[in-house]
């Protein structure tokens, strides 16, 4: 890869300074003059019929100006499949569903008149596991589940089955015949995984914040990683032009794809328009687990048969997504979940289901991974099972599985830009794979667990971006991807300043206002070095031919003879030179034309796919690749997992910013930590029982390894159509963090366990078991 | 509900007036009645530390406090860690090591190491961990973090 001057360097965040301060501004920050504070009242019944609500109590609170029910709610619903009202219309379908709200002058008084407010339920039979309501003759969640809306997609999603009215999602995979791979096999071996719900646990709470404007339009500031989606569900809703509506983000407090629901804004709006008044609406840390759509639990059963030298024939697999009451950006998960299943290794007979169910539980969404963390769990679980019974060692069955550069995976798509070999060899080495790890001491065992991760960018997804060169020569990037941590602004900042060489400080970035910055598909899928970043490198090159148009009508040469860099624009040989500046009058304005500016618009790929096998040339837009090595103790007294060292190498195309990457991958190794042994939301009767930070374990300072047995590594393969070679990153850094460490505690004490998190309950009954099955062969 | 009263506390070495009610936490009053927003509300219930503030040096949970109990002590929020557009070395350290991300947990893990740092200026990284165990983080996995306040304690 070339050497370049900004691009692949660590340079200081472009946000840190205002960070470090307490200057940096989130939307939960925002105070109006005005402005009423909103609350909800939510079901205490997983599925009931909403008889009557009496509201008068509340409406008479001197302090309460506005009150709402479902009969004042938008008639239209949100979701990828349309199914949900933002306030419930008629019935309710999961614990904790908003039935009505109420705007008032302080939380306080909000809150009182929830109290105010009398529901009458009449209870209907409610349905919490996924299996069970795959069943006829169970409770329906949705019975008009056919005549819903769906939200338009350029690939096929949609398949409902009305034999089974719970099911609104099914993806099917098919290649080859698994029947004659099985046949053709050494060993087959079959096993069932499963992944618990979890809850993203961003530090910002949910909240926005809706100003009815006096022409009849609204203003939202919004925590969300979806601007552009949120603006047209806010119009489709409230029945606005797009030009009345404008939606800002300032920066996020953590998104990990949490803050994509249309809830909070749409009960904001429905507040602020009601009242005439500006609405905060904040949710509570335990309404962000029941309503801030935690991931899906997911049970995944695999049938694998192979060679016995390690060679995979045939895979089997079977997901059901639990996706609760609302379908959400679920209905999504449910297709690309299967991604991850997909884009590691070559397997030439493959037949995959993946199912997604309607319960009376919370409704789910999108968690960074998207489906591929709970997928690989079960993938990379199953790949060391299967060494263990065919006595390889764990690295090798990976590298004679792994899919080369050239090959087509399962679905028929070529792989490219492929760096999992380097991954799975960088990890490795760290972590001296071959040698044995040292002796625990007294009932601590340790154990080193390897993993293979991969995780897809979605495909045919837009990006625009406008770039705009000041008299000083600032450029400004005007865009609508979230700065939501991972640092984006600071990505796109580098990439400004290497096309029109100029140091970081040239750069000025105004991001996620719907009024100034264009369309961007979202902050989701480890999209956006990629696509808003080449829609910025567009941008900049339809500039500079503009300026390079300008200027060569005063210095007498051919555009195509300049180049720019520092604000001066030079001829090649470089004895002609011309200032931005001097494009302009002193005052101000240019002497040619309205404004140097210039936008960019970038889409990623569509290929067609085929609806009932999944195959398509390019059912992604790309892949980056990854893996991780771990070391773990376990005490095999108290069954405490202790995770002491972990390499993690991921090829994320050439890295934009190194430090960034590496952050990602080290905020993936604890969020993995917590996914692996502490992480569950536990449900009974459809209702979260430990919707607190006590309860619902996130790991902290103590729970990650110490600071020189953290190693991030990068292994980049240049993807010739991202920006610079960029690909896109962040998800990877969770994806195979879990199944390393379960592989990890295997080895090290043969405990194996398939149903996350591996709590050390879990851990003592399967020692149990072993030195049950060793007293018995005894 | 109960009678609201006008208090004075110490923010920042500067007096503050601030009516509030015997119920109103330390961090509701800073957030809506003082605009400092620096500090952050997470959970509300004292098990994140995104409301971290100094109290005559020691780590709180604002929201844990009541903004009557804050009466009398020096109580100091991210806003009064730089000094005149001086950073402290702790916020410099923190961004010279890439340990912000979203920056929503920065400003209580900040005042946490100031704390630290003030009262065990060469910390072992193991005291480090536990100084910051209560505030948590979900983007940076907290690696960076250590590095930083490690890095400007061996500076010291």
């Amino acid at each position: 890869m070339t050497e370049l001057s900004v691009v692949g360097k660590d340079v200081p965040r472009v946000d840190g300074l205002e960070k470090v301060t307490g200057k940096a501004k989130y939307s939960v920050d925002i105070k109006l003059p005005g402005m009423l504070y909103g609350k909800v009242l939510r079901s205490p019944y997983p599925h009931a019929r909403i008889v009557g609500i009496d509201a008068s109590g509340a409406e008479k609170l001197a302090k309460v100006k506005g009150v709402v029910t479902g009969k004042d709610a938008p008639e239209e619903r949100v979701g990828h499949i349309r199914d949900r009202h933002i306030l419930a219309r008629g019935k309710v379908r999961f614990v904790g569903e908003a039935v009505a709200a109420v705007a008032a002058e302080s939380l306080e008084a909000a809150e009182e008149a929830l109290d105010l407010i009398k529901v009458d339920y009449e209870e209907l039979p409610a349905v919490f596991d996924a299996e069970e309501a795959m069943r006829p003759n169970v409770p329906v969640v949705h019975p008009d589940l056919l005549q819903y809306a769906l939200s338009p997609l350029p690939y096929p999603l949609y398949r409902f089955d009305s034999e089974r009215p719970n099911v609104y999602v099914h993806r099917p995979i098919r290649k080859g015949d698994t029947g004659k791979g099985f046949e053709a096999s050494d060993l087959i071996l079959e096993n069932r995984f499963s992944t618990p719900m979890v809850q993203h646990s961003c530090l910002e709470l949910h909240n926005a914040i809706a100003v009815p404007e006096a022409d009849g339009g609204l203003t939202v500031w919004d925590s969300t990683h979806v601007l552009h989606m949120h603006k047209a569900d806010l119009c489709r809703l409230f029945r606005l032009p797009p030009s009345k509506v404008r939606v800002r983000s300032l920066y996020i407090g953590g998104c990990f794809g949490g803050k994509a629901g249309m809830v909070v804004p749409g009960i904001a709006s429905l507040l602020a328009l009601r009242t005439r008044r500006p609405v905060k609406f904040v949710l509570s840390r335990d309404e962000v687990f029941v309503d801030g759509t935690s991931r899906e639990s997911m049970t995944i059963t695999m049938k694998d048969g192979v060679r016995k030298d390690g060679t995979l024939l045939a895979r089997e697999m079977r997901l059901v997504l639990n996706a609760g009451a609302y379908s959400g950006t679920t209905a999504l998960v449910t297709k690309n979940a299967t991604f991850g299943a997909v884009g590691s290794y070559r397997i030439p007979n493959f037949k995959l289901d993946s199912y997604g169910v309607a319960t009376n539980t919370p409704p789910t969404g999108a968690f960074r991974g998207f489906g591929s963390t709970e997928v690989l769990w079960a993938v990379e679980s199953q790949m060391d099972l299967l060494a263990e019974a065919l006595g390889i060692d764990p690295l090798e069955i990976r590298r004679k599985n792994l899919l080369k550069e050239g090959e087509e995976d399962v679905l028929g798509m070529k792989t490219t830009s492929t760096g999992a070999r380097e991954c799975l060899e960088k990890v490795a080495e760290w972590l001296e794979w071959n040698k044995e790890p040292s002796k625990g001491e007294g009932p601590w065992k340790r154990g080193k667990g390897i993993a293979v991760g991969s995780k897809y960018t979605m495909p045919a997804t837009r990006s625009v971006v406008t770039v705009k060169v000041h008299q000083d020569a600032a450029v400004e990037v005007r865009h609508s991807a979230h700065e939501v941590g991972q640092g984006c602004n600071t990505a796109l900042a580098q990439i400004a300043a290497e096309e029109f060489g100029v140091s970081i400080d040239k750069i000025r970035i105004v991001f996620t206002d719907t009024a100034v910055t264009p369309f961007d598909a979202g902050t989701v899928s480890s999209r956006t070095t990629f696509h808003t970043g080449n829609a910025l490198r567009l941008a900049c090159q339809d500039l500079k031919r503009r300026i390079f148009e300008l200027a060569s009508e005063r210095l007498d040469l051919r555009p195509e003879d300049l180049s720019l860099r520092e604000g001066v624009i030079s001829s090649n040989g470089g004895h002609k030179t011309m200032k931005i500046s001097d494009l302009f009058a002193p005052i101000g304005f240019l002497l040619k034309g309205g404004e140097l500016s210039a936008s960019g618009t970038f889409t990623g790929p569509l290929e067609h796919e085929d609806a009932d096998t999944g195959q398509g040339k390019r059912p992604v837009t790309y892949y980056a690749y990854g893996a991780n090595a771990v070391e773990v103790m376990v005490n095999e007294e108290t069954g405490e997992v202790r995770v002491v060292r972990n390499g993690t190498c991921f090829d994320m195309g050439r890295p934009i910013h190194p430090k960034l990457c590496e952050g990602q991958m080290e905020g993936g190794l604890a969020m993995g930590i917590g996914g692996a042994l502490y992480e569950e939301m536990v449900l009974a009767e459809g209702e979260v029982l430990n919707s607190n930070f006590m309860d619902y374990k996130c790991p902290s300072s103590l729970d990650v390894p110490k600071c020189g047995d953290v190693k991030s590594m990068i292994a980049a393969v240049p993807h010739q159509e991202g920006p610079y070679g960029a690909k896109g990153f962040s998800e990877g850094g969770l994806v195979a963090v879990a199944p390393a460490i379960a592989n990890a505690i295997f080895r090290a004490t043969g405990a194996r366990i398939r149903d996350l998190p591996i709590s050390k309950e879990k851990v003592l009954k399967a020692l149990k078991s072993i030195s049950g099955k060793e007293a018995d062969m005894k | 509900m109960g009678l609201k009263q006008l208090i004075e506390l110490r923010i920042n070495g500067e007096v503050r007036e601030v009516v509030v009610e015997p119920r109103t936490t330390l961090l509701h009053a800073l957030r809506e009645d003082l605009g400092l927003t620096g500090t952050k509300e997470g959970c509300n219930e004292g098990d994140c530390g995104a409301c971290t503030v100094l109290a005559n040096g020691r780590p709180v949970c604002s929201c844990l406090t009541l903004a009557i109990e804050a009466q009398g002590k020096e109580i100091i929020t991210i806003e009064g860690l730089d000094q005149d557009g001086r950073l402290h070395p702790l916020q410099q350290a923190f961004l010279d090591h890439f340990a912000v991300q979203c920056g929503f947990c920065t400003p209580g893990m900040l005042l946490s190491a100031k704390a630290l740092l003030d009262r065990k200026p060469q910390p072992t990284e193991e005291e480090v961990r536990e100084a910051i165990s209560g505030n948590l983080c979900r983007c940076t996995g907290y690696v960076k973090i250590v590095e930083a306040i490690l890095a400007e304690a061996h500076r010291r």
